[in-house]
């Protein structure tokens, strides 16, 4: 052992001191990033010369990180549920504010009552034909809701399935950096970052298994098992349907060819945006669609005249609301989808159309053979008591709209209120407990994983001595040199 | 090798998200305390939702009907004060018959009455309210029954001057009336005059009303008959006494003829009156009804005034004391910031 090597060896402590101190920096600048992981120097002793810094890693966890991919795809899939349901939700509002399909037909059976008891009276029959016409408008503009939900559902998939393709993209080039890295022992460490805040953007948009690779490599699968990555992107691919009506069906998400959103595959994804946005657009606003039209064949039938003469011979026939299938009556108890958006008022009572308002109280909307007030006395209500009856009376509903089977016109809207308000507290609830498990995960992950200043800053004072005491050694030396050399110069 | 268990991010992650956290609990709870009702009715009843909007349905409805119950509760109480001057009407021209019948000028004197009489009943049984009739039945718009005197001549003075002369070969004011015998005019009061208040006579020269009488719904089960028409018996035989004194030639008639005129008048008068009380006592039912559904609907608008709010309301103590609360523990929370932010290392080296 000579004093040029204890020099020598001072000098890579010295060096590594320098090397420590700049991750350290790193680490410090980082401090605030919830994306960056902590970065260690590996130090190892290099027998009988010193030491050198081996290699950088960085603090992990993999099943931290499993877990946290997993959350963001459930609370991101949640909050688009709820807010396609929160828009729904416009289509009934506080009960206090009277603005539900339920509330509508109240507020005509309330005018039809007003009307009777006043047959004789005009204005009561133009305010009874008003009430009708909102009941008809409210299901027309509840349609159009529901359609914009599910058109406003299908861009959504579309751009998340775009932001998906990009997403791969920049992964397959961050996955060739650190495969090439680890092959050349090089520090990745920044890239394994960038790496993982890539793969919880993708889990956003789809719910991801991971499998990682020895050379640093990784391969990505769906949750429902389709590969999205493995040693190069596969393509996702989605057709947009744009304009959307009430019988429209959109098109399946596609990853590799085959499909993970729909009713028919196998393999369909079951968590994220994308299977949340497909199940508002395929289930959700269908279910609702549907309860919509049969409120609105209920009202067709409610209000559906017969044949009064002496030997009845037509067949009943849509009176107060017609529809686009009309002048035939709807089947009973037998969903038509689209109804709620075609149901009108019958041009023939509506006096804004040109119609005769007094036929709602005298029958004969569908033609003269219908007429129930023969002798055309102006203080006849039994028809308009019959109305009430209707509505009032028991009809079977469609099972497909997933309510009751037998209801009230009234008592059938408003248990799907019910419907839509469990399905929103649900999801709402849901949507609470998926972000908690988030903020939960993150903050797990960001505890194994994240900076701790006065940790860093502990290390900088052990840095800070180690440097001192190198260079205290390397002085020493120095001076055990000059004796040494004044030594010789004095012999 | 890492060797804590705590970032620093996490640290300040975790009072940002609790901050954030108790802020949308304190905006949900400042609206319910300022409300009294639930932020948001739909998350929070969730499947009950239905269930407040049928109630409010139900309120609606019978605050619907107890409003149409007045138009029909003022319909029959017009109806009863106006068939009551009717009783009051007959009654005293009964008296005058009953006075008249063996007086020298009694003949005068009760076909002046029975003219008066005559009007003021058509006057009466035309009484509209709202634009209805309410002695037309369904018949709302239409007059039920016209004067009887007017020009040009109605139908049904008509049918009794044809009536007259066919059966006495004269007029009513051809001062040979006085030939008539008692029993002719017993015969024609009894078969051709009585006649022209039968139908389809009674319903073609004096009313035009509907038989059908108007049906209320007064409550959410009850439909019952809220008003009456001229077409029934009582108006007939009123009708029919006051015109056989006011209009067949009373003046002029024989001791024997006007007397057979005064008893069948007296006679037909008082069945009159008979039937107009039964009329009175039918409709005071309809009112009774009427007011006991409104008393019932009145107690069922209470009850489910109180279920709406019991679902939808919330306790206003609670509310408050939650804002309280979370005032307290957003201060907290801000305070634990700046205390947490100040906490470094830095500060002591």
């Amino acid at each position: 052992m000579t004093l040029t090597v204890g020099r020598d060896v001072a000098q890579t402590a010295l060096s590594v001191a320098a090397d420590r101190t700049s991750i350290l920096s790193r680490n410090i600048a980082n401090a605030q990033n919830p994306q960056s992981s902590r970065k260690i120097a590996n130090v190892v002793s290099i027998p009988g010369s010193g030491v050198r810094i081996a290699s950088v890693t960085r603090a992990s966890n993999d099943s931290l990180l499993e877990k946290m991919l997993s959350a963001t795809s459930d609370a991101a899939g949640q909050k688009a549920i709820t807010e396609a349901l929160q828009q729904l939700d416009q289509t009934t509002g506080d009960p206090a504010l009277d603005v539900s399909p339920a509330a509508l037909v109240q507020k005509l059976m309330d005018a039809i009552q007003q009307y009777a008891a006043g047959p004789q009276d005009a204005s009561r029959a133009s305010t009874a034909i008003a009430a009708a016409g909102d009941v008809a408008t409210g299901l027309n503009e509840a349609t159009t809701l529901v359609q914009q939900v599910r058109q406003q559902a299908d861009a959504d998939m579309s751009s998340s399935v775009d932001k998906l393709n990009t997403l791969l993209k920049q992964f397959d080039a961050v996955n060739t950096d650190i495969v090439n890295g680890t092959r050349i022992d090089a520090d990745v460490t920044d890239q394994l970052d960038q790496r993982d805040q890539i793969l919880s953007s993708i889990s956003e948009e789809i719910g991801i298994r991971t499998v990682a690779r020895p050379d640093g490599d990784m391969a990505i699968f769906t949750d429902s098992g389709v590969t999205l990555y493995d040693a190069g992107a596969r393509t996702v691919t989605f057709n947009r349907t744009l304009i959307y009506g009430p019988g429209t069906t959109g098109n399946a998400v596609l990853v590799d060819g085959v499909p993970v959103t729909g009713s028919s595959g196998t393999m369909l994804a079951q968590s994220g945006r994308l299977a949340a946005l497909a199940n508002v657009r395929d289930n959700l606003t269908v279910t609702y669609q549907s309860q919509l039209d049969e409120i609105a064949r209920g009202l067709i039938e409610a209000f559906a005249e017969s044949d009064q003469s002496a030997i009845p011979t037509l067949p009943d026939a849509p009176g107060l609301f017609t529809y686009a299938g009309g002048p035939a009556m709807p089947a009973s108890g037998t969903l038509i989808v689209g109804l709620a958006g075609s149901i009108r008022l019958n041009p023939t009572v509506d006096p804004q159309q040109g119609g005769n308002a007094s036929l709602f109280r005298d029958g004969g909307i569908a033609g003269a053979a219908y007429t129930y007030n023969t002798t055309g006395a102006t203080g006849y209500s039994d028809r308009l008591q019959q109305y009430i009856d209707n509505l009032t009376a028991q009809r079977p509903f469609d099972p497909a709209a997933g309510l009751v089977p037998s209801a009230s016109v009234g008592s059938f809207a408003s248990s799907s209120i019910s419907w839509l308000q469990q399905t929103r507290q649900n999801a709402s609830n849901d949507a609470d407990y998926k972000n908690t498990l988030l903020e939960r995960a993150s903050d797990a992950l960001s505890k194994v994983t994240g900076v701790n200043l006065d940790e860093e800053m502990t290390s900088m004072l052990d840095l800070e001595r180690s440097y001192q005491a190198s260079a205290r050694l390397m002085s020493t030396i120095d001076t055990m040199m000059q004796s040494l050399l004044s030594i010789t110069v004095a012999a | 090798m890492k060797t804590t268990f705590i970032s620093t991010s996490a640290i300040s992650e975790a009072t940002r998200v609790s901050l954030i956290k108790l802020q949308t609990q304190l905006a949900t709870a400042q609206k319910e305390v300022s409300t009294g009702r639930y932020a948001d009715m739909g998350v929070s009843l969730g499947y009950k939702t239905g269930q407040t909007v049928s109630l409010r349905q139900e309120q609606n409805r019978l605050t619907t009907i107890t409003e149409t119950n007045s138009v029909v509760a003022t319909r029959l109480d017009s109806t009863q004060s106006a068939l009551t001057s009717l009783v009051g009407d007959a009654q005293n021209f009964l008296g005058q018959l009953l006075g008249a019948r063996d007086a020298p000028t009694g003949p005068q004197v009760v076909q002046k009455q029975a003219q008066t009489s005559l009007s003021a009943f058509a006057d009466m049984l035309n009484t509209s309210i709202d634009g209805a009739y309410l002695f037309a039945g369904i018949n709302a718009d239409v007059k039920p029954i016209s004067q009887y005197d007017q020009t040009p001549p109605s139908p049904a003075k008509q049918a009794v001057d044809n009536a007259f002369f066919a059966t006495f070969g004269i007029t009513q004011n051809d001062p040979a009336v006085a030939n008539i015998s008692a029993s002719a005019m017993q015969n024609f009061l009894d078969t051709t005059f009585a006649g022209l208040f039968q139908d389809p006579a009674w319903t073609t020269n004096w009313s035009s009303a509907s038989d059908q009488n108007i049906r209320s719904r007064i409550s959410t089960s009850e439909l019952i008959e809220t008003s009456t028409n001229t077409n029934e018996s009582a108006f007939r035989q009123l009708a029919q006494a006051y015109t056989m004194v006011a209009d067949l030639g009373t003046q002029n008639l024989n001791q024997g003829a006007f007397q057979a005129v005064v008893d069948t008048a007296t006679k037909i008068a008082a069945q009159g009156i008979q039937g107009l009380t039964e009329l009175q006592s039918n409709l005071g039912t309809a009112q009774q009804r009427v007011e006991d559904a409104n008393g019932r609907m009145s107690i069922q608008k209470d009850i489910l005034t109180n279920h709406i709010s019991s679902m939808e309301d919330v306790d206003p103590y609670e509310a408050s004391t939650r804002v309280n609360t979370l005032m307290t523990q957003i201060e907290t929370a801000y305070a634990m910031t700046a205390r947490i932010q100040q906490l470094s290392l830095l500060n002591y080296l």
